[in-house]
């Protein structure tokens, strides 16, 4: 065991929280492989359109509704106006993933300074904030954002501030539980007894003491965001033509199922894929940061 | 020889972990007599627990056992599982550390003890509820009749430990294992709670198997003694002898480990350092959003004072206040009523007038998991006071201070580019007690610095801080609940119970001659004068 | 307990009403009225209906007329199914999308409780990483991709079940809705439950139970299902949210005649009144349930203090 006697060793740099963390999310196979994967994804969409032989709104008339093939450079067929479903469904990722980017942005650039000025306050100010929040859970919000959409007609910058506005009351109470529980811990009051200023202790020992489970919702949070976009333009209420999105695709498909499955299942399994991700990283993430693992 | 009840025989526990193997108990025997008490004592780490719970047989799967654990010539590690579960409860029952959640928070109390009744003695309905009522009377639980319909969450600690014992008793079993009862209990429940187990040992001639790290306690409880360290049995007698003439070197050391010595008073004429006058600081217990709020007083209106180069205890049980005061003395809190600080009236000032006098007046606190940041090194948590305090030094400068800090206390310079999870609980509170220092401050408040670790690991701390003092003429203000702890240190001391001064005065002749009622049933819980008469 | 739950009723006030008043002004804000898109009317007729439906007044004046007519359960007119208003819209379809609901929820929680208990007295198993997969595979598969592949596989390529529509709820047409409907939630409440049974397995008071010789099965049945299942429970409000919104979905891919479906169509015909009277209506169900919800959890819970 430790013993307390002082013997002299050359300066010995040791582990950070963030680094075990890091070691233990790359033994994690899943974790890792779910990273690569998603890696692979975003390479796709955001590279992959300039890379397929076709535009995005390219009609080829030699092939209307062709089933995937090697032969004709359509490797994940055509849909029913003669274009490439490969082109089209890494478009569509391009709109999702910049949905999930941005909302989720915006979910957390709301929800960490919602939750960390509740906790931080604390009293009356967090109570009344904290009860607001419970009055916002209990909305319908999704049937909100759908009239939002109607309303207003659908627009791309519309639907990220919408999904973010939505997502941010569960950020917000992880950042203010975590603010809270920081905020009594001892190594914050021996802070202030040494004198430190509250600016410095809001960065240097709550911020990245707070940041673990933060990122942990961040990973599980993109998924949700995902999904809502795809719910929304599945309804036909999401992006509009010529721009498209994993649900429009998917809900194309559906519409042609029987005849052309390819066009339901290859957005799908992009979108399912990106999804299992997403979530596995979360679980990995979690296990990783957590303490009672440590 | 009468045979035993219980032995423990050649018994070696290892736990299969992703690591590899390691051992918790190596090669561990002793025996139980009927109706004696045989006290297993070590500090954390030391298997004691284990060897119990293999008793139980409620090891974790990952556990390989070997040897024997025989009971009544029987041996329990060969045992079915249906065999031990006919034992447990029956007539080898047991009492853990953690009384707030060992219960059931879903059941009630009555139904949780009703349930080891039913299992080994099916009783049923009106008897076993007549049964319960008995035995809840029996450990002294006040209004056993509606008692018996509580949850878990209305009964106090030391409520909920009665509750456990009763249980165990339900069934009148010939061995009790109780696994640091009371530690987790004030000293005067923990002085109520052992006279209950001894009376009732005495009543119901059951033999009690005590795993404590206390060896306070085992003094007056115990009639033999088993002392482990690191898996092993280092030593085991009768506990008089064993206490007279350690023959091992370890429990010599722990039974040295226990505080001694003595403060010398420093001189009437000098001058006063911390003043203060009528403290009170409270605290509104539910923040309603329209409705005024309703207070609690933590402190109620004391008076202070202390010369430099004193140290003054303050104790107390929890709940009574002291850490609240420190903190309000501190100005880390809010508080009412005059604090002054050498020349400085500190009531009254904001952060930043505040500031300057900072690097005079530092803390320790109780919890060396709690208080070091964790994701800055230690050499950036000591650092941390001369970047507000010392602008001047340059980096390296204010390096060579955080090393000189850390020899200070007896820790390797080397170690400063490390992460506090990385030490053990003895390391990080040397750590605490650096990042004060290296401010070279006048005035130190001690929050229970010694009652998070084991008792040779206090024993070294205690040491550190006489030191520390001595050479650098401090001042302490030193909280405990561990009077043995403020004897060793405080030349004068003030006893607290909800948020006032029952008695102060200096250490010897309150120790020796305590006026209050209150001080003396704390006395006598915490040096169990009465378990030894 | 009455108490406490007249003070929740009353907290719901509020909430509903801020979703009516949210709804009606995002309404009265969308560019055109609901007559636009009717070929040109002579101005009479216009003033005429604008004048029945209360549009020439004072926006202040409409809200409280639709707040009177609200308390009185009604929920105006629609702008596309001319004949009908729109409470009794809402009235044909709840019973056919509460039936579906009902089943969904009732089968997330039959199927996801056994298997989260399964996986996590089975920790580490072939049988726990089997589960688990499978679950987090429900995750990660939306609904509205589930439900084609379903009425794929099961409608039309075995033509066990029928691909939609709803005969009044005979079961060969629920079973396809509701599967699709329930599996994300026994997804999410498989991997819930999980996780709770690990933390109350490895709690002190399971230790003592054990101590007093009770056999395992007594142990979890007695001591470890019930605490086991507070988040779960707790968790019931958003599920039921989910669910609700998921039927949207399910009733327009199945054909099926619920709330859901006239919902979608109204807000892609821009029907803004049956829109509107929707959510309303979502709102005030969404809270009634949550309600119930924090009823049978302060049931389960006898810490929870109902004057709080």
């Amino acid at each position: 065991m430790t013993t307390d006697t002082a013997v002299s060793t050359p300066d010995i740099a040791g582990d950070s929280l963030a680094r075990e963390a890091w070691r233990r999310l790359k033994q994690n196979k899943a974790a890792t492989t779910s990273l690569v994967l998603l890696a692979l994804v975003t390479l796709a969409c955001v590279a992959g359109p300039w890379l397929t032989p076709w535009a995005l709104d390219e009609v080829d008339w030699n092939a209307f509704l062709t089933p995937p093939s090697l032969a004709d450079g359509h490797y994940a067929g055509t849909d029913a106006n003669g274009r490439d479903l490969l082109t089209r469904t890494l478009h569509g990722g391009r709109v999702s993933l910049s949905v999930a980017l941005v909302a989720t942005l915006v979910s957390l650039a709301i929800g960490v300074l919602y939750g960390a000025v509740a906790g931080y306050l604390g009293g009356r100010v967090d109570n009344l904030m904290m009860r607001f929040v419970d009055i916002m859970y209990s909305l319908p919000f999704m049937f909100l954002v759908i009239l939002l959409m109607v309303v207003f007609g659908r627009n791309i910058l519309l639907i990220y501030a919408a999904i973010g506005a939505v997502e941010w009351l569960d950020m917000s109470r992880i950042v203010r539980g975590q603010v809270l529980a920081l905020k009594r811990r001892e190594f914050v009051e021996a802070a202030h007894a040494l004198g430190v200023k509250d600016r410095k202790i809001v960065t240097r020992h709550l911020i990245p003491n707070a940041i673990g489970p933060v990122i942990v919702y961040v990973t599980l949070t993109v998924p949700k965001v995902i999904l809502l976009e795809s719910f929304l333009s599945f309804l036909g209420l999401g992006v509009q033509e010529p721009l498209t999105s994993w649900g429009v695709l998917i809900s194309e498909g559906k519409d042609m199922m029987e005849t052309a499955p390819w066009m339901l299942l290859v957005p799908s399994v992009f979108l399912a894929l990106t999804l299992f991700c997403l979530n596995f990283l979360g679980d990995g993430l979690r296990d990783a940061l957590d303490p009672k693992t440590r | 020889m009468p045979k035993p009840l219980l032995e423990i025989d050649r018994l070696g526990v290892d736990f299969d972990l992703p690591g590899g193997a390691v051992t918790a108990v190596k090669d561990v025997s002793f025996r139980i007599h009927a109706g004696e008490t045989l006290a297993l004592v070590g500090e954390s780490g030391s298997g004691k627990s284990v060897s119990s719970t293999a008793a139980m047989g409620l090891l974790p799967e990952l556990a390989r056992t070997h040897g024997a654990i025989r009971f009544e010539g029987e041996d329990l590690l060969a045992a079915t599982p249906k065999r031990l579960r006919r034992l447990r409860g029956n007539d080898i029952a047991m009492i853990f550390q953690e009384p707030m959640t060992s219960l059931n928070p879903l059941h009630r109390i009555g139904r949780q003890i009703g349930e080891v009744l039913e299992r080994h003695r099916g009783l049923k309905g009106r008897a076993a509820r007549a049964r319960v009522r008995e035995l809840l009377e029996r450990v002294g639980i006040p209004e056993p009749e509606r008692r018996i319909d509580s949850y878990p969450y209305e009964l106090s600690g030391g409520q909920r430990q009665r509750v456990m014992i009763a249980m165990a008793l339900a069934c009148e079993p010939k061995l009790l294992i109780a696994d640091e009862p009371t530690t987790a209990l004030d000293v005067t429940v923990q002085a109520q709670i052992l006279a209950l187990l001894k009376d009732l040992q005495r009543r119901d001639g059951m033999a009690i198997l005590f795993i404590t790290h206390d060896l306070g306690i085992v003094r007056h409880f115990a009639d033999r003694v088993c002392v482990m360290r690191q898996g092993e049995l280092v030593e085991h007698g009768e506990t008089a002898a064993l206490f007279a003439a350690p023959r091992h070197a370890y429990t010599r050391m722990l039974i040295d480990a226990e505080p001694r010595g003595r403060k010398a008073p420093v001189t009437a004429d000098a001058p006063l350092l911390l003043e203060a006058r009528d403290v009170r600081v409270r605290f509104s217990l539910n923040k309603r959003l329209f409705r005024p709020s309703t207070y609690f007083e933590a402190v109620r209106g004391i008076d202070l004072s202390i010369r430099r180069g004193q140290t003054v205890g303050i104790v107390g049980e929890s709940g009574s206040g002291k850490s609240t005061l420190g903190r309000a003395l501190l100005r880390l809190l809010d508080s009412r009523g005059d604090i002054r600080f050498d020349d400085t009236a500190l009531d009254g000032l904001n952060a930043s007038a505040m500031r300057p006098l900072r690097s005079r007046i530092q803390v320790v606190f109780q919890d060396p998991f709690g208080s070091l940041s964790p994701r800055l090194t230690v050499g950036e948590i000591v650092g941390e006071g001369l970047k507000v305090h010392a602008l001047e030094l340059s980096a390296r400068e204010r390096d060579a201070r955080v090393q000189e800090a850390l020899r200070e206390v007896a820790l390797d310079p080397a170690m400063r580019r490390r992460y506090p999870h990385e030490f053990s609980g003895g390391q990080r509170q040397r750590i605490a007690i650096a990042r004060a220092l290296v401010l070279k401050p006048e005035f130190l408040l001690l929050d229970e610095p010694t009652s998070a670790l084991d008792r040779s690991v206090q024993a070294t701390v205690i040491e550190l801080l006489r030191d520390l003092q001595a050479r650098h003429g401090l001042t302490y203000l030193f909280i405990s609940h561990d009077l043995a702890v403020v004897r060793a240190l405080a030349d004068t001391v003030l006893v607290m119970k909800q948020g006032e001064v029952v008695e102060q005065g200096d250490t010897e002749t309150l120790f020796e001659t305590p006026r209050e009622a209150y001080t003396r049933e704390l006395m006598r819980a915490a040096f169990l004068e009465e378990a030894a008469a | 307990m009455l108490r406490y739950t007249l003070k929740r009723l009353l907290m719901a006030v509020p909430t509903l009403l801020i979703v009516i008043t949210l709804s009606f002004f995002l309404m009265h804000l969308a560019p055109g009225g609901p007559f636009d898109g009717e070929r040109q009317l002579p101005a009479e007729i216009e003033a005429n209906l604008l004048a029945t439906y209360h549009l020439d007044d004072p926006i202040w004046k409409q809200y409280l007329i639709y707040m009177g007519n609200l308390l009185q359960g009604d929920l105006g007119p629609s702008f596309k199914y001319k004949d009908f208003t729109v409470t009794e819209l809402v009235a044909q379809g709840f019973p056919v999308s509460l039936e579906l609901g009902f089943w969904a929820i009732g089968l997330a929680l039959l199927i996801g409780l056994p298997l989260g208990i399964i996986a996590a007295l089975k920790r580490n198993s072939t049988v726990d990483y089997l589960v688990m997969g499978t679950a987090l595979a429900g995750v990660a598969i939306p609904n509205f991709v589930i439900a084609p592949l379903l009425a794929l596989v099961f409608g039309v390529f075995l033509a066990w079940l029928p691909v939609g529509g709803w005969n009044d709820g005979a079961w060969p047409n629920l079973v396809l809705p509701v599967v699709a409907l329930s599996i994300q939630q026994i997804a999410y409440i498989a991997r819930m439950m999980r996780a709770s049974m690990i933390e109350v397995l490895g709690s002190h008071f399971i230790r003592t139970a054990r101590a007093k010789g009770l056999t395992e099965t007594e142990v979890i049945r007695r001591h470890a299902i019930r605490p086991a299942m507070l988040p779960v429970v707790s968790y019931l409000g958003p599920a039921i949210a989910g669910i609700i919104t998921g039927s949207v979905v399910i009733e327009q891919i199945f054909g099926i005649p619920g709330i859901g479906r006239y919902f979608v169509q109204a807000a892609l015909n821009r029907d803004y009144t049956l829109v509107m009277g929707t959510v309303v209506f979502y709102g005030a169900l969404i809270v009634l349930l949550n309600l119930i919800v924090d009823l049978i959890y302060s049931a389960l819970d006898p810490q929870i203090r109902y004057d709080d």
